[in-house]
């Protein structure tokens, strides 16, 4: 497969009357964005704003995160099996409009954290505040059930970003990056002396605002299952999940994802890396057992000498991490595990839900329950009543002067456990 | 302005006296002694070494809140701005001793700074609130300690931030801290594989807990047939402590006759142990180790027999591998007994 | 092969209690029905789901239902020993999460539909895996 990401370089959003892209200025029409999106008959009303880096502006509760891009050459606009026709992923080219993201809001059930600070001690926290960002809040019409609330406000998303994404139709990219893997035979040929690297991306997979799909399918529903990289670098995968703000893996990270970018700058270097295996994390502990062998498998089939595994979650997917790892190392697979912790306020914790000998090497991306202070905003897109569960459950949260005190677990992208940020622990 | 530090040691690096010493009480001299001497001369320009306080080890564990109280008015007294204790490398008691001084002057909002072996069971006690300099197990390794401990004293004084424990040598506190690395996570991840692949050395992130992992017994089924022993390392004993058990760092165990009595308060039990308040042990030992309860399950059927013994030590400061020692006797002495549970309290 | 889907929810959400049969109700928190659950596992019924969430927040929801198997048979002394470990630690670590934190009681309502849900799903799961 052959991918060509073309980016062409966004310096600002505007909203106006017209959806083009001219000198690296995105300006999207408001009220065309707005009637498409309202064609879904569950959304009442759309609010559309606008969010630049450095500006005191706060987006709360963030649901998703999304790329918007526009294939010129190849199958497969937008998102198939979920807001396009089906297609096959991973060739042809694609217009990307980079530095530019459609940030969903809206507040599915009362507790939803998710923030963004564009500015600064909060904009350290989270990589969504160095882009422009397009936020949408999507109201729907009164009575929807949670479970197709969840599902409008995550079409809706999509739906923005393939719209504005093709303002970037006829437009000349400024840099252009090409993601090229031939069959596990043609690069082994190539390669045969570079050692084999699989990528294991586990997806929270367990029910209302914990689930993740690929090609449009529920990820409770499979096996795990192998993707070209190009596949999901190209849309195939994208979340449902919206509790675990600081470690759930938004669509706009499926389309960038770090880990398969990082083991593709090394493809034919120091590695062969051989693909992504999606592994669903579920609930029930046969589920889990099943999930580890046959990942395990997949890896053994392949041939891999190395896997890097990234987690999504905290808690009962602690238990499928560290069962995989413990299987790959056992089997002789060199095993990297990716994962955020929870080691308390003071860091004096346990840090994983759970632990095993063979896990040996372990990137941490950061404790979950480390608290940052975030100054008052000029301006707040989304719920600011959001803001009231941010500051509750706990003494002393809300300061005198307005500051706020938060555990990162709030903070979108914050701990990425597909390693996006650059956060990590050390031990003093 | 320089700033003040105060140092303390024992008998023997205050050069009183070896362990016939032991006992003396702690004093204070406004003079730089044994090692507060070469640590004065690494601080320059910025620091000074005030005075040492000298200290019996036997002293200072057996009469801790004498010991305590003498050397808080000293730290009253002379306000300093850093107490420096140590280092005490693997020795158990003047570990104690340092880990009791610098928790003391933490508590009195003083920076403190100690040294010790990483097995010495002390550094458990310490490391809480004082950055515990690694030292080698013997005093052999004095020269490599002080200019450690020096740098790290210059550093919280001067407001600089302290590196890590495996930059700057001393024991890690056990907090784990959110930080900015370099490189993002991913690349992190593909580094580590890399150098897995090439036999190169890495370091994890998150370093896996050990446990001391101890299989769970099977239930017991009928607990109203079954024989029930009573331990503990609550340091309760006879009163008068006739097997000279120790009140911290514990060397041995003992087992007592409890057949007769329905608790340990009617036995004549009290406790010696050196890491608690013994006033509410001392009223009703019980408290401590439930004798009293047993005794009365064992009349109403619950359970089928308190076993005959009770089996006591001290945990506080006692090493892991002399705890696995006395574990294993007790344990081999219950089984062959055919006690079928153990109530084991700890405090 | 086994084609009855005996088992039973542990829960101390009321709309969940209301909506199935095979309860067994817990009159308390989050931490009481571990508590129960733990009780039963050690007595010898399998553990169907995890006791736990997938993320941090779910940590600080007021209800929980977790699936159990009571005189589950032909589960090894493996297995026993795996149910028991994962509800015993569950338990330490919900204890560590909410050190400082109280169960967020002002979305209620939103976690005990969250919990209806989830345990759906799970009971979703495990039927599939099992005919």
């Amino acid at each position: 497969m052959r991918l060509e990401q073309r980016r062409i370089h966004i310096k600002d959003i505007q909203l106006g009357n017209e959806t083009s892209v001219k000198s690296g200025v995105l300006t999207v029409n408001k009220e065309e964005l707005i009637s498409k999106l309202k064609e879904d008959k569950k959304i009442k009303d759309v609010k559309l704003d606008v969010a630049r880096p450095g500006e005191k502006t706060r987006i709360i509760p963030v649901k998703d995160v999304i790329e918007p891009r526009v294939k010129i050459e190849g199958d497969g606009n937008g998102f198939p099996g979920v807001s396009t026709k089906m297609a096959q992923l991973g060739d042809g080219k694609v217009n990307i409009l980079y530095g530019a993201a459609i940030v969903t809001v809206g507040d599915i059930v009362g507790f939803q954290e998710g923030v963004v600070d564009m500015w600064g001690e909060g904009a350290k926290w989270t990589p969504f505040s160095s882009t422009y960002n397009l936020v949408v809040d999507i109201i729907p019409v009164e009575g929807l059930k949670p479970h197709d609330h969840e599902a409008a406000v995550r079409l809706a998303g999509l739906r923005a970003a393939e719209y504005v994404g093709e303002a970037g139709r006829d437009v000349e990219p400024d840099e252009v990056k090409v993601y090229e893997m031939g069959s596990h035979v043609e690069e082994a040929k190539k390669y045969p002396n570079l050692p084999k690297v699989a990528y294991v991306e586990m997806l929270i997979s367990q029910g209302l605002l914990h689930d993740g799909y690929i090609y449009g399918v529920n990820s409770q529903l499979i096996l795990p299952t192998l993707l070209h990289p190009n596949e999901e670098l190209d849309g195939a995968v994208i979340s449902g999940n919206c509790v675990a703000a600081c470690d759930k893996i938004t669509t706009y990270q499926h389309q960038n994802n770090s880990s398969i970018l990082d083991l593709y700058e090394q493809h034919g270097k120091t590695i062969n890396f051989l693909g992504v295996i999606l592994t669903p994390e579920l609930t029930t502990l046969e589920g889990k057992f099943r999930t580890c062998d046959y990942t395990t498998k997949l890896c053994m089939n392949l041939g891999a000498d190395g896997v890097i595994v990234s987690e999504e979650g905290y808690g009962n997917p602690d238990s499928d991490l560290l069962m995989i790892c413990k299987k790959l190392e056992d089997n002789g697979i060199k095993t990297v595990l990716i994962t955020d912790e929870c080691s308390g306020r003071d860091g004096m914790s346990q840090p994983l839900a759970d632990t095993t000998k063979e896990a040996v090497a372990v990137v941490s991306t950061g404790n979950v329950s480390h608290v940052v202070k975030l100054p008052p905003a000029d301006k707040v897109i989304g719920n600011d009543k959001a803001i009231a569960t941010l500051a509750g459950g706990w003494e002393g949260a809300l300061e005198e002067d307005g500051s706020l005190q938060c555990e990162l677990n709030a903070v979108i992208g914050a701990t990425s456990e597909i390693g996006y940020h650059n956060l990590t622990v050390k031990l003093y | 302005m320089k700033f003040k530090v105060l140092y303390y040691v024992n008998q023997f690096f205050g050069q009183v006296g070896g362990e016939d010493k032991a006992g003396m009480a702690p004093e204070y001299k406004k003079e730089k002694i044994g090692p507060a001497l070469g640590f004065n001369g690494l601080l320059g320009d910025e620091g000074e070494v005030v005075g040492t306080l000298i200290c019996g080890d036997n002293y200072f564990n057996e009469n801790n809140e004498e010991a305590l109280e003498y050397i808080k008015n000293v730290i009253k007294e002379e306000n300093p701005d850093v107490v420096v204790a140590g280092p005490a490398f693997n020795a158990g008691r003047y570990g104690m001793a340092c880990a009791g001084v610098v928790n003391a002057a933490a508590e009195m909002g003083k920076k403190v700074v100690t040294g010790m072996y990483i097995e010495n069971p002390a550094v458990d006690h310490a490391k809480g609130n004082a950055i515990i300099v690694e030292t080698k197990d013997s005093a052999a390794d004095m020269r490599n300690a002080l200019p450690k401990m020096a740098a790290i004293v210059k550093k919280l004084m001067s407001g600089e931030e302290v590196g890590t424990p495996a930059e700057e040598g001393y024991i890690a506190q056990g907090k784990r801290l959110t930080v900015f690395a370099k490189d993002r996570g991913s690349k992190r991840a593909v580094d580590m594989l890399l150098a897995r692949f090439n036999n190169e050395e890495f370091e994890t992130e998150l370093p896996m807990p050990v446990f001391d992992k101890v299989d769970i017994a099977p239930a017991i089924k009928d607990l109203s047939k079954a024989t029930i022993a009573l331990v503990t390392s609550g340091g309760i004993v006879p009163e008068g402590n006739p097997d000279r058990i120790q009140s911290a760092s514990a060397q041995k165990w003992g087992k007592y006759d409890v057949s007769g009595v329905d608790s340990l308060q009617e036995g004549g039990y009290e406790t010696i142990h050196g890491g608690y308040d013994p006033v509410y042990a001392n009223e009703l030992p019980d408290r401590v180790a439930p004798l009293d309860f047993m005794k009365q399950a064992e009349k109403e059927g619950k359970i089928g027999k308190v076993f005959k013994y009770f089996y006591t030590t001290t945990g506080t400061g006692t090493a892991v591998g002399k705890s696995i020692e006395f574990g294993t006797e007790i344990g081999k002495e219950l089984k062959e007994a055919g006690v079928d549970g153990v109530i084991l309290t700890s405090t | 092969m086994e084609n009855t889907f005996d088992y039973d929810i542990v829960t101390n959400n009321p709309s969940v209690k209301d909506k199935y049969e095979n309860i067994i109700f817990v009159d308390g928190g989050f931490k009481d029905v571990l508590f129960k659950v733990r009780d039963l596992v050690h007595n010898g019924a399998e553990l169907i789901n995890h006791p736990l969430g997938a993320s941090i927040r779910m940590f600080f929801s007021p209800y929980r239902s977790i699936i159990i198997r009571e005189k589950s048979e032909g589960n090894s002394e493996i297995n026993k020993e795996y149910y028991i470990n994962t509800i015993e630690n569950s338990i330490e670590n919900y204890n560590k999460q909410m050190e400082n934190r109280n169960p967020d009681v002002v979305n209620s309502e939103d976690y005990s539909l969250i919990d209806e849900n989830l345990l759906e799903s799970a009971i979703g799961e495990f039927k599939r895996m099992q005919n």
